[in-house]
Formats: C-alpha cells, structure tokens, sequence
C-alpha cells in the first residue's frame, strides 16, 4: 500500500467530488421542483391527470439508472431532429445529460415521496381546512404542503444520499466525477485500493454533510413534536 | 328578498336529506330549520345518522338526494355518475362554508402550526382581512375561550379540552352564521367535558344559530330551543327542549333517555 499517491491525487479527487456535489445538487433541486406538479397530480381522483404521472413514476422506478443514462447519452443523439435543435448544444454536453438523466430519475422518486407525505396527512385535518371554506389552491399553499414538507423530510434526506450514491454511474458517459477521477488516477497509478479508499471516504463525508443538514432542519420544522427522542403523544383528555 | 322582512328566512333550511353508503340508508328523508338564535341539539344513539346529516349539511359528505338552502339561497346540487350529489359550484360550496362553522369530535387543529396561527389562518388567508387586524381578533377570541396564555404553543403541548377550545375559537374567527358542533365533547376526558360546555353555552347565551351534534343530556336540556331524536335515519322526536325532555311522545327516545340520564 502506498499512500503517497493519496496525497498526491487528493485535490484531483476533490476536483472530482465537486462535480459530483454539483451533479446531486442540480439534479435534487430541479427533481424537486418538478416532483411536486406530478405528485399533486397523482393525489387526483381523475384518471387522466393522475394517468400520465403514473406511467411516468412506473417507467423511472422500474428501470436502472444506468440504462436511463445511456437512452439521454446515446438515445438522444440518434435523432437527427434532437442534433440539429437548439437543445443540441446541451444534450451534446456529457454533464447535461447526466443531469437530465438524474432529474427525471429522482422526480420520479420524490414525486411518490412528496405522495406518500400529502397523504399520510390526518384526513381530519384536511376537513378541518373544508369547513373553513378554503380553495383548494389556499389549502394546498397554506396548510397541506406545509404539513407535509415536515413528514417528507426523513424520505427526502434519503433519497439524496441515495441519488448521492447514483450518481457514481455519470463516470460512465465520461464525466469525471468523483467516481470517473478514481478511475482516471487508477488507470495511471496502478493503486486501486488507496484511490477508491479515499473516494469512499469523501463520499461518507458528503453523506453526513447532508444527514447532517437534514437532521437540522428536520429538528426546526418537526419542532411542534416535541425533542426527538421524546415525541409526544398528544393526549386524548 | 323584497318580502324577507314578511316571512321570516330560516337561516338553515335542510329538505329531505338521504344518505347511502353502499347498500346502506343511513339517512332516510331528515328535514330541519334552523333560525337566528336557534340551538338545536341531535340526539341518537350510535348509528342513528347523526353525525352523518351534520356533516351532509356543508358537504363533508355528500347526500344521496336532498336540498341545503343557506339563508334563503340554496346550494346548488347535480348529480353524477356516483350515486351522491355534488356541488355544481366550487365557488358557492366555499362561500357557504366560510359562513358555516364547523367544530369536530377530534378537534383537528393544525398540529405543525401554534394556537394563534390557526385561529389567525381563517381570517387573514381565506377572509383576507389585514394580518394585524386578524391577529388582534384571533388574541381576543383565544381570550375569550379561555386559552390566552397559551397561544404561542403548539396544539401537542395542549389538553384535549385546551384543543377544543382552540378549535371553537377557529371556527368563530371566521364570524360564522351558524355553527355545527359534532359531538364535541365525545372525546374528552371527564373532567375537561364541562370547560368546553361552559364555551358552548356562552356562545349560546349570545344568540348564535347551533347545530349540536351530542351525548351531554343535561346540556342539551338546558341550552337547547328545540331537540330532535334521530332513530335509524329518521326523526323520531322533534319538539322544544321542554317538551321533549319533560313529555316526550316516542317510546324510543322515552327508552334512549332512560338508558342515558
């Protein structure tokens, strides 16, 4: 073992970990954003808003991440109409399309997610907001995504660290993430070991940092329960 | 309305009021007015309906056939593919319900929010009146129940009775024509059932139109203008609190009454 080349490649490594950061984050956020209009539709009742986001949730759920990858990288290109739009020059880019790989994986997820919290809610609760005479836009805005921001939280930090994790498959379509950088630094250094060692542990400090972030804010919005460990239960009398 | 100030408009005029869940009648034709000032308290044994019509009365659930009429409008009502009627209208459901109190079994406050803000929410976010002017309103109802002291907690932190209270203080907030209360007492313990009655009796004492879904026979006796004894979907005794309780006509409600004082 020779741990030199550890030293020596660290800020290659790190290089490499900050695309990966960029990766997750950009994919989180823009899942995020989209997960919320599918799983409002998919809470709907009627068959044709709540059909297409199903279909959508079944294809994302029920095939790899890798192969999904592959279908925006080299599906894409195919396509003599996709080369020649405006869209070209993004859907050239490795990066973009692993990002748009991801954030079609992830919104599937975070849309059932972002499902199962709306309805976990009391239905209580939901009838208290009726009676109240509120739109459905009011109740949604005002008390049921609230509500269920808090509920989500515990899935949602999980599903990051998971899309952190699947985020390792970019190094595939050549990205130099922290994953494709090992690999590069290994194919040179002949050190699998010591380099993917060390990649594992960056990857578990990216991981606490986000366990870490979410225990926080889940500790600022789930305040009403009481300190964790001690949640109440709120009595009947 | 040119001859409202002739024939009096009950505030709530319920006409024949069905309810089917699946192959089961639960309400069989209930037909109900209520004026200004009224207190009208159900009655029944479990199973009865009770519950069941107050809450066909702002469509918590939809009756299978009937009519609502609101202070002389009445609610618009169409019937689809299932066999329950819906509200033709989103808009004049809201507008009706914001005028329609409604105080729950279980409370239901908010439980991610404090005190204040759920009493605050119904005015300032559907009545959108001025956040300031809401809040002090929301402070002088919390006040007026009792609760105060504690508006800055959340409703875990708080008492069943406390909860209530709370709830009813919600509901008033929204300055509503008529409130339903169903069974709001049912799930309290003993020794907080009586904070919330004294809460309830003053919103009497001040002529509010209420609808009392309850098992407190003592409180019914004495709070309500008129009681109605709900047997299998039907009505089976309607009359003044006094004649009611003090000659009633139905063998059933003379047994109910027996098995409950």
């Amino acid at each position: 073992m020779d741990f030199s080349v550890v030293i020596e490649y660290f800020p290659k490594l790190l290089e490499g970990a900050w695309v990966s950061v960029q990766l997750i984050f950009l994919s989180v956020l823009l899942g995020g954003i989209f997960a919320l209009p599918i799983a409002l539709a998919r809470t709907s009742k009627n068959p044709f808003v709540n059909g297409l986001p199903f279909l959508y949730i079944f294809f994302f759920r029920g095939t790899p991440l890798l192969v999904q990858i592959f279908l925006v990288y080299y599906g894409a290109s195919q396509f003599e109409v996709v080369r020649e739009s405006v869209f070209w020059p993004i859907l050239r880019e490795p990066f973009w399309c692993a990002i748009i790989a991801f954030t079609l994986n992830t919104s599937a997820y975070t849309a059932e997610i972002f499902r199962g919290a709306i309805q976990a809610i009391p239905v209580g609760e939901v009838e208290a907001c009726k009676t109240l005479g509120m739109t459905k836009v009011q109740m949604y805005r005002r008390i049921l995504l609230p509500r269920a921001f808090g509920i989500v939280l515990p899935a949602y930090g999980n599903e990051i660290i998971l899309m952190l994790k699947g985020s390792a498959l970019a190094s595939t379509i050549t990205i130099l993430d922290l994953t494709g950088m090992a690999r590069t630094i290994i194919a040179r250094t002949y050190t699998p070991i010591e380099i993917f060692l060390t990649a594992g542990v960056i990857y578990l400090a990216i991981s606490m940092l986000v366990i870490a972030i979410f225990k926080q804010i889940e500790k600022r919005q789930n305040s009403y329960l009481g300190p964790i460990g001690s949640i109440k239960v709120p009595d009947k009398g | 309305m040119s001859n409202a100030s002739v024939s009096r408009i009950p505030a709530l005029e319920l006409n024949n009021i069905h309810k089917t869940f699946g192959d089961v009648e639960v309400l069989k034709g209930i037909s109900l007015k209520a004026y200004d000032g009224d207190v009208i308290s159900i009655l029944g044994s479990s199973g009865s309906g009770k519950s069941t019509f107050l809450r066909c009365i702002n469509l918590l659930e939809n009756p299978t056939e009937g009519e609502i009429i609101f202070k002389g409008e009445q609610l618009a009502l169409t019937a689809n593919k299932s066999p329950d009627l819906q509200a033709s209208s989103m808009a004049q459901l809201t507008r009706m319900r914001q005028q329609i109190g409604f105080v729950f079994q279980s409370f239901n406050l908010w439980p991610h929010m404090t005190i204040l803000d759920n009493v605050v929410e119904g005015p300032a976010n559907v009545l959108k009146r001025p956040k300031q002017e809401a809040r002090e309103y929301a402070e002088f109802l919390l006040n007026k129940v009792g609760i105060a002291d504690k508006k800055h907690m959340y409703p875990s932190q708080l008492s069943g009775g406390q909860q209530q209270r709370v709830a009813i203080a919600r509901t008033l907030a929204m300055d509503p024509q008529v409130i339903l209360f169903d069974e709001p007492t049912s799930a309290l313990d003993p020794e907080l059932v009586g904070e919330v009655l004294g809460v309830m009796r003053s919103l009497a004492e001040e002529g509010r139109t209420m609808l009392i879904v309850t098992h407190e026979m003592n409180f019914a006796k004495e709070v309500s203008s008129e009681v109605v004894f709900l047997h299998q979907g039907l009505i089976e005794e309607q009359g003044t609190s006094k004649k009611v309780f003090e000659a009633p006509e139905s063998e059933r409600f003379k047994a109910f009454l027996s098995s409950t004082f």
